[in-house]
């Protein structure tokens, strides 16, 4: 009985830590506070589809290029869509799927890009499904 | 022939349990086996009973450029330009006497450019409704490109509501 409640201790401590710890890690490792974000629309179809979950990197206003998906504060929350224009104080974006071109953004506004891995964003589909169904 | 028979007719699922394990079937694995199987049928009915829809759109380069192909046996929405929608309806009635709980699931490639006008709906018994399908050609998609898929559709009739 008692080894029983040792190892449950135990398995509560790692679902713990997986559940808190690896975004806190995440976190630093990518250097910003949001490390993760959801897919919420179809705008980058098909380079990112609803549901999936994408990572966040910090990046700096000097490395900011024309073609990376960055992501950014706006009126009605996050936007993560493709840099189309370089400007001196501000920049513009566009989703993929999308036929304009968003409102100029200030480069402030900038939370980072995403996480590539082999030239392509990596991004975990379904994994951000809940969060789609909230904001719906 | 008969000998066949005989010996079907002499098995016992617990017998052979038995012989197999070594020790009798406890009354909590018999419940768990019963549970597991009438699971398995259920989903094995449910499974078989789904309508499935081969569904497809071809890009076509243009503006404006809609060529619908009006096919009953799947959800073709035929030629397609950037930026061009095509909506096609299906009728779906429940003729059991249970309210049946109504589940789509969509594959492949076009699932991300379908939108089902509902989903995860109660079907009343006798009750008929309309679902629709639509389409959006977004400007990222593949000129010449057939993007296809299927549509899944479930009906769990919901024994616990029977009428």
């Amino acid at each position: 009985m008692k080894s029983f409640f040792i190892n449950l201790i135990i398995y509560i401590a790692i679902i713990g830590g997986v559940v808190f710890g690896f975004p806190k890690a995440l976190s630093w490792y990518l250097d910003t506070p949001y490390p993760m974000a959801a897919i919420t629309s179809g705008s980058m179809w098909p380079v990112l589809k609803e549901g999936s979950l994408v990572f966040i990197k910090s990046v700096k206003k000097e490395e900011v290029k024309i073609g990376d998906i960055i992501v950014y504060r706006n009126s009605n929350g996050f936007t993560i869509h493709r840099v189309v224009e370089l400007g001196e104080k501000d920049l513009t974006t566009k989703g993929d799927a999308n036929f304009q071109k968003d409102v100029s953004i200030k480069y402030e506004d900038i939370i980072g890009k995403t996480l590539t891995v082999f030239g392509r964003p990596a991004a975990i589909p379904y994994l951000g499904l809940i969060s789609v169904a909230a904001n719906k | 022939m008969n000998i066949f028979l005989e010996k079907i007719k002499g098995f016992s699922f617990s017998q052979w349990w038995e012989n197999m394990i070594g020790e009798p079937l406890k009354t909590w694995e018999k419940i768990v086996g019963v549970v597991l199987i009438i699971i398995f049928l259920l989903v094995f009915y449910i499974t078989l009973d789904a309508n499935k829809f081969k569904a497809t759109v071809h890009v076509v380069e243009g503006e404006s450029v809609i060529g619908l192909n009006p096919t009953t046996e799947k959800l073709d929405f035929g030629d397609l330009s950037r930026g061009t929608s095509a909506v096609r309806r299906v009728e779906l009635k429940n003729d059991i006497p249970l309210s049946t709980y109504v589940v789509m699931l969509k594959t492949g490639e076009i699932s991300s450019l379908i939108d089902i006008s509902k989903n995860f709906f109660l079907l009343k018994p006798r009750e008929e409704t309309k679902i629709e399908y639509s389409v959006y050609m977004p400007a990222s998609a593949e000129i010449d490109k057939i993007y296809d898929g299927r549509v899944y559709l479930f009906k769990i009739p919901l024994i616990w509501l029977w009428k």
